[in-house]
């Protein structure tokens, strides 16, 4: 028997699961959120915000090692720990934010972890104990994600890392092994490199940023290796054998085997779902691939259980997982305005330096799929903004269906690139064509001027090249 | 100038407000975007803010109802010498007794609503403007509740609704009236040849996207000529998908309304028509110099004008916490077009003869089929009549059109047998079909009612004096 019921009861306060309890409290439904260690989960406290925070400091740090550039003396130096502390702080904040907001909607938080018990119910334990027996109409998963290891390679928090540790060191790597190359390790390889550690990275796949388009990999790897950060592609590392303080990796590449000691190793090849320990098994839901299988509503097998966000499968993005908190919780409210997700229209971005930011479809996979595919392109050398700021390593490049003119995909590297990509988004979202955009004023000197140039480019238009 | 503090109109439908409490005292200081007073309607209460800053003077006081639009007080900014007598208040000061409120809101009224010139810009958001253009609704014509006048999107939408509480002239049932659609969608649209208006909208607010027209022009054309489709019984049919939009949107909103906020019920009366078919017959002699004809309809809307006089509660409007019996007799007709269903109104139907009765209901009906009824023709309504008895309907249940409270329908003239002693006596006969709210009047008074009409039926030479 509930000792409580709830129309709502979401499991994991991250991204995902405290917006979604904040909608459903808006639309009048009682919500509660169980959370095992923090609101506001990874993104907040060990993801998204704090290494936005570390990455700001790189960011700062470089130009000011940049000042004579600029006509400018500053004498560079920093303290790790307190670049880590500020880091820390900022997500205390936002977690406390997160708390506010719970207590706004009149959310109830339970702390502790959640198990489903059959027909509706979930206890919540803490410690072993049974703290809370709960009942709800509906339960939505978004238990997030954790760091997938590799064999042999297993991450230990001292010698090697996931990016967990490597947001808090406490002393500063003189070198390190960064192993995967998506957003993740490209973020922390960015980050140590621009504080002064050599840095190499190996992704297993042949080429840096999986994810993007080919011109756009590319592009960043060049301008990752003019900063001095070594990278391998095409090439695994197959042991890592722990020192005291180092770590010796044998690394497998095109050239053949090679032997490199560094401080720290840092694991980033992707997460893989928190499935276990919800009790899943009592239920008619499916896990494939540590994720659990949803439909576009985020139903899953199971009547009045749904998932959303990390553990219901790529992409492994906070904005995805609240854009699906909203969408299940209006479903369930019987929302006629609920729609489901356009999958093809969530942007992605990394904020390593220069930064990436996408949405759509690559050139190659618009190939793939058939589309007679238009391309263009602008490189930042041809934007008066870049130039003044002193920052032209980028480019725009976009891709439209030359049958139908609708803009396929849109693809950025350079600066502020992650703040400009929703020009494009809501551009996809309204299915503009590229009329539309090339009959958008674009405001000068700005670096978003190159997001004009690169839709006139396609079309034969382009003005400043 | 002083600022004047209005009674603000939240909708179309709002024909009285309150000042329920004054937020600011007479001669207190406000500022600007600070409550005011709060509104009440029999519908809502909010909280008005200043749109001003300065000394507040009371032109009414607390809990007074005024008209909307109307002024009930004044915002004197700094430099702005406070008269002893406010503008718009009865001689004796301005601390009018709400008794005598309603002369000074009155004599405030004309003042207080200045028509806005010609081409000046109407403030309005931008979803508001969008919103207009879509529904083909003049924004000058609108309402804002807004802050500061400003026309909000639900303004908008409120205007259409009541516009197309008289559909004909709801400007999106006008043909040719484009359909909201992206712009990759219109370009779709073109080059596969779908006519938009036949396309239903999945998108944000029923707009059409690209799927939408792929879909449409890949699926079964639903313009297929009907003659080829009865020609090839043994094709398989595909369902056709219409968008409820425009005109059958707002029948579909209002009648489901009607049916969810009032208590309405249908009794069924049998009239004999004899009498009353001898008449038109010579009527229709009488007048045929003239061409007038006047239908079975004319004659029912002349009898039951009359018998309205003699019931006032049935030509009354329901609000909620009070009725109000309406002083003129205005009886809408409904005419039934291809789109959907007009209501225009025949203006003093007790007191205006047959003749004008007729000439006038074949204006209005040939007003309604040319789609060029004007928002006047159908204002005003205090009564229907709806005839479906040329399709030998012999009884149905009309839908209340709220807030008023009758409705009668008419049906077919047919033959039917009275007992003359133990004769049987063949005789026309006709079924009148009263739908009432019972929240307004019980069965008995509707009964009479209802008998009434039927013994100036029965009697027509009393229609005519």
């Amino acid at each position: 028997m509930a000792e409580k019921t709830f129309d709502v009861v979401v499991v994991g306060g991250g991204p995902g699961g405290y917006v979604a309890a904040i909608r459903a409290a808006q639309l009048g439904l009682e919500a509660a959120v169980v959370e095992r260690e923090h609101l506001g989960g990874i993104c907040l406290n060990w993801g998204c915000i704090p290494t936005k925070t570390l990455l700001h400091t790189a960011d700062l740090y470089r130009e000011m090692q940049d000042a004579e550039r600029y006509g400018l003396t500053a004498e560079a130096s920093f303290d790790i720990e307190k670049v880590v502390s500020r880091s820390r702080s900022v997500a205390r904040q936002l977690n406390s934010g997160v708390k506010f907001l719970m207590r706004k909607n009149k959310i109830e938080v339970f702390d502790g972890s959640a198990r489903l018990t059959g027909g509706g119910g979930l206890v919540v334990e803490k410690d072993g104990e049974t703290v809370a027996d709960l009942g709800a109409d509906n339960i939505i998963i978004a238990t997030g994600a954790r760091p997938r290891s590799l064999p042999g390679l297993e991450p230990d928090g001292e010698l090697v890392w996931t990016y967990k540790e490597a947001m808090v060191p406490t002393t500063m790597p003189s070198s390190l092994l960064v192993i995967g190359s998506g957003a993740i390790g490209v973020e922390f390889a960015s980050f140590y490199r621009s504080l002064g550690a050599e840095v190499k990275v190996v992704e297993v796949l042949p080429r840096i940023l999986p994810v993007e388009d080919e011109e756009i990999s590319a592009f960043a790897r060049e301008e990752f290796e003019k900063q001095g950060i070594t990278i391998h592609t095409n090439a695994t590392v197959e042991s890592l054998e722990k020192g005291d303080d180092s770590v010796t990796a044998t690394i497998a590449t095109e050239e053949g085997t090679v032997e490199a000691t560094f401080d720290r190793a840092i694991l980033a090849v992707g997460v893989t779902g928190n499935v276990e320990g919800l009790g899943l098994e009592a239920t008619a839901a499916t896990v494939d691939r540590g994720a659990i299988v949803v439909n576009e509503w985020l139903e899953t097998g199971e009547p009045g259980l749904y998932a959303i966000g990390d553990v219901s499968g790529p992409p492994l993005l906070a904005h995805k997982a609240m854009h699906e908190g909203v969408i299940c919780v209006e479903r369930i409210a019987g929302e006629p305005s609920a729609r489901p997700m356009e999958r093809r229209r969530i942007p992605g971005c990394t904020y390593c330096h220069p930064q990436v930011a996408s949405v759509g479809l690559t050139e190659a996979a618009a190939q793939e799929a058939g589309f007679n595919v238009r391309v263009g392109r602008f490189p930042l050398v041809g934007n008066g903004k870049a130039i003044a700021v002193g920052d032209t390593g980028g480019m725009v490049k976009t891709v439209f269906d030359a049958d139908t003119d609708e803009l396929l995909g849109a693809h950025m590297v350079g600066p502020d690139v992650t703040e400009m990509i929703q020009g494009f988004v809501v551009a996809m979202g309204l299915e503009t064509t590229e009329a539309e955009l090339m009959e958008t004023v674009f405001p000068h000197p700005t670096i978003s001027e190159a997001m004009h140039e690169s839709v006139l480019d396609a079309y034969d238009r382009v003005l400043h090249v | 100038m002083p600022t004047e503090i209005y009674m603000m109109k939240l909708g179309m439908t709002m024909t009285e407000g309150t000042v329920a409490e004054w937020h600011i005292p007479d001669g207190g200081e406000v500022k600007l975007g600070e409550d005011l007073y709060r509104l009440e309607t029999e519908k809502v209460e909010m909280e008005v803010e200043a749109e001003a800053a300065g000394i507040v003077r009371h032109l009414v006081p607390a809990e007074t109802t005024v008209d909307p639009g109307d002024v009930v007080g004044w915002i004197y900014a700094a430099n702005e010498e406070i008269p002893d007598v406010l503008p718009g208040a009865p001689a004796g000061g301005a601390s009018a007794a709400p008794a005598e409120a309603e002369p000074a809101a009155a004599a405030a009224e004309a003042a207080a609503a200045p028509a806005r010139a010609e081409g000046e810009r109407v403030p309005a958001s931008p979803a508001a403007r969008r919103l207009a253009k879509e529904l083909g609704v003049d924004l000058a014509t609108v309402t804002a509740t807004g802050p500061r006048g400003r026309v909000t999107e639900d303004d908008v939408r409120s205007a259409h609704e009541a516009a197309a509480a008289a559909p004909a002239a709801a400007p999106a049932a006008a043909p040719g009236t484009p359909a909201p659609a992206s712009p990759l969608a219109r370009k779709r649209a073109e080059a596969l040849g779908v006519d938009l208006s036949t396309v239903a909208g999945t998108g944000p607010g029923g707009r059409i996207t690209k799927e939408d027209v792929e879909a449409a022009a890949g699926g079964g054309a639903p313009a297929a000529a009907p003659a080829a489709a009865a020609a090839a019984p043994a094709v398989a049919r595909e369902d056709e998908v219409m968008a409820v939009r425009g005109m059958r949107k707002v029948i579909a909103e209002r009648m489901y309304a009607s049916l969810q906020e009032t208590a309405q019920l249908t009794m069924d009366m049998d009239v004999a028509m004899d009498d009353c078919v001898k008449l038109r017959g010579q009527l229709i002699e009488e007048w045929s110099d003239d061409g007038v004809r006047p239908s079975y309809t004319d004659i029912v809307m002349k009898a039951a004008a009359k018998a309205l006089r003699d019931h006032p509660r049935m030509n009354a409007q329901f609000l909620g916490t009070e009725m109000n019996l309406r002083g003129e007799v205005h009886v809408g007709m409904a005419v039934a077009l291809d789109e959907g269903l007009v209501v225009p109104v025949v203006r003093n139907v007790d007191q205006i003869d047959l003749k004008a009765i007729a000439q006038e209901s074949s204006r209005l009906a040939g007003l309604a089929r040319e789609g060029k009824l004007g928002l006047d023709d159908m204002a005003g309504g205090t009564f229907t009549v709806s005839t479906l008895g040329m399709f030998g309907v012999d009884s149905f249940t009309p839908i209340l059109n709220p807030p008023e409270v009758g409705i009668l329908g008419v049906n077919r003239l047919r033959d039917d047998v009275r007992w003359e002693g133990e004769r049987p006596v063949r005789q026309k006969a006709m079924t009148l079909s009263l739908t009432w709210d019972h929240r307004a009047l019980d069965g008995a008074p509707a009964a009479q009612f209802l008998a009434s009409v039927r013994d100036y039926l029965e009697a027509p030479f009393r229609l005519l004096v």
